[in-house]
């Protein structure tokens, strides 16, 4: 489903990671800050334009060459919400959606889930750029994910946030993967919250894959001793 | 209180000029069908000019905007070449090389006179505001985040779509402050316009003439009525734009 070989060159170091995941699997990617593993999303998103490789996205060759951002089926969440703030939060939930699939039963139930499944029904006529740093995180979540993309992206959403918080969005994240079936990449640097999404983690040092297993297989054999270290308590 | 006294003082001052429409001039001459001809000519070949100066200068200021920033210092460099010409210099130069012997001659042939007519009077107002209108838009563009228009991107937006939904919302206030700024400049420009188009006279030319043919008592009629139609719109915008952030 998703077949990526990114390469991009940084000050200190090129990136060269190829990554597959099957449709409906979730995949994380770990390593310590300043690994190159936001280089590698933003690569896949179109964020960013690797310097070589490729990516494919649902059977569709995203790059090279570039295709513009319009066309990627693919979601995209960091840590800023970037909420367009002249609209409400309604607004920015269906930002994505075409006018006349707003109004299909399907569409409209789906929205009303995730309104609430989120907590921002009591927000939702409120100007986007009126609400807290929390609820902004949840409003661009419900945006991302209003238009049911094959491929979800995520950039470390849930750092400074609360652990209930966290808790909660994470559950809420898990559970529509499994329902609605879309592949999930996310970035973190914190274990914890990798392991509660993804089974299976791409480990990242300096732009290079250094092991690729599930999370028992990481702990008791750490490929590194930097990983060893990343995996150990505080 | 003080510092409020010292703003007041230096606003007074600086209103302190319109006091001038109180001086005793002798019986106001109004001439209605000349005054009324040249704010007719000002308004509707500057709104004219401004139509050229938005569907020319919006596409080239969002070029300018998206490019490198050695492409752009090389952009900008070029456009304030032409709001840094002097206007009576960028005049003479529109007169010559719109003239016979340069581009003049292939206009000539297609019917179109540069010298004293409605299209030399448009063609002057473009060239004296259109790097005003370009400079302050790409300055507003510049204010809009570019992870937004990013996720827009990324919600299924194509790059039109990107800028009727989020980009023009958001810089609006900048392109209505640029424009205005364009509509200050090519209504009320007069060096550069009485040297390509002394006829179709409009307001500052015909204040010019009738200073020099009539005196003050014929000019000040059509100074409160160019005061009257010049000021409003900008200074509306202004004033708009000061009030805070856009919002759309």
């Amino acid at each position: 489903m998703l077949d990526a070989h990114v390469v991009k060159r940084r000050a200190s170091f090129t990136v060269d990671v190829r990554l597959r995941a099957n449709a409906g699997e979730a995949c994380g990617l770990f390593g310590a800050s300043g690994a190159g593993k936001s280089t590698i999303l933003a690569c896949i998103a179109g964020v960013e334009t690797p310097d070589a490789g490729h990516v494919v996205i649902d059977g569709l060759r995203v790059f090279a060459p570039s295709l513009p951002l319009y066309r990627r089926n693919a979601g995209y969440l960091t840590q800023d919400a970037d909420l367009f703030p002249h609209l409400s939060v309604a607004e920015n939930v269906l930002f994505g959606l075409a006018a006349d699939s707003r109004s299909e039963p399907e569409t409209s139930r789906w929205i009303a889930e995730l309104r609430d499944r989120l907590g921002i029904d009591a927000i939702w006529s409120a100007p986007a750029g009126a609400i807290s740093g929390g609820q902004a995180r949840r409003v661009a979540l419900a945006r991302m994910l209003a238009r049911k993309p094959v491929l979800v992206l995520l950039d470390e959403p849930f750092a400074g946030l609360d652990r209930p918080l966290v808790r909660d969005l994470l559950r809420a994240i898990a559970a529509w993967q499994r329902a609605l079936g879309f592949t999930l990449i996310v970035v973190d640097h914190q274990a914890d919250v990798l392991e509660r999404l993804c089974p299976r983690t791409v480990v990242i040092e300096e732009g290079r894959t250094v092991q690729d297993a599930g999370w028992a297989q990481l702990r008791s054999a750490p490929a590194t001793p930097l990983l060893a270290d990343l995996l150990r308590p505080l | 209180m003080i510092l409020r006294l010292a703003a007041a003082l230096f606003a007074l001052a600086l209103l302190y000029p319109l006091a001038g429409l109180f001086v005793p001039v002798g019986a106001w001459r109004w001439d209605r069908s000349a005054t009324l001809g040249a704010v007719e000519v000002s308004l509707g070949l500057t709104a004219i000019a401004m139509g050229v100066v938005v569907l020319a200068g919006t596409p080239m200021a969002v070029y300018i905007a998206r490019v490198s920033p050695r492409e752009r210092f090389l952009w900008q460099g070029l456009l304030l070449v032409s709001v840094l010409l002097p206007p009576l210099a960028l005049g003479i130069l529109i007169s010559l090389a719109f003239g016979p012997h340069a581009l003049g001659a292939v206009l000539a042939r297609l019917g179109l006179r540069m010298t004293n007519t409605p299209l030399a009077f448009v063609v002057t107002q473009i060239y004296v505001s259109i790097g005003y209108y370009v400079l302050g838009a790409v300055a507003a563009l510049d204010a809009v985040p570019r992870p937004l228009e990013v996720q827009a991107g990324l919600l299924g937006q194509n790059a039109w779509r990107v800028f009727y939904r989020v980009t023009f919302p958001l810089a609006r206030l900048g392109f209505a402050v640029s424009l205005s700024l364009a509509w200050v400049r090519a209504l009320t420009e007069f060096g550069a316009v009485v040297v390509t188009a002394y006829y179709p006279a409009g307001m500052p030319v015909a204040i010019w003439t009738s200073l020099e043919n009539f005196g003050l008592p014929a000019v000040m009629p059509l100074l409160v009525l160019f005061l009257a139609v010049s000021l409003p719109l900008p200074w509306l915008v202004q004033v708009f734009a000061q009030r805070g952030p856009s919002r759309a």
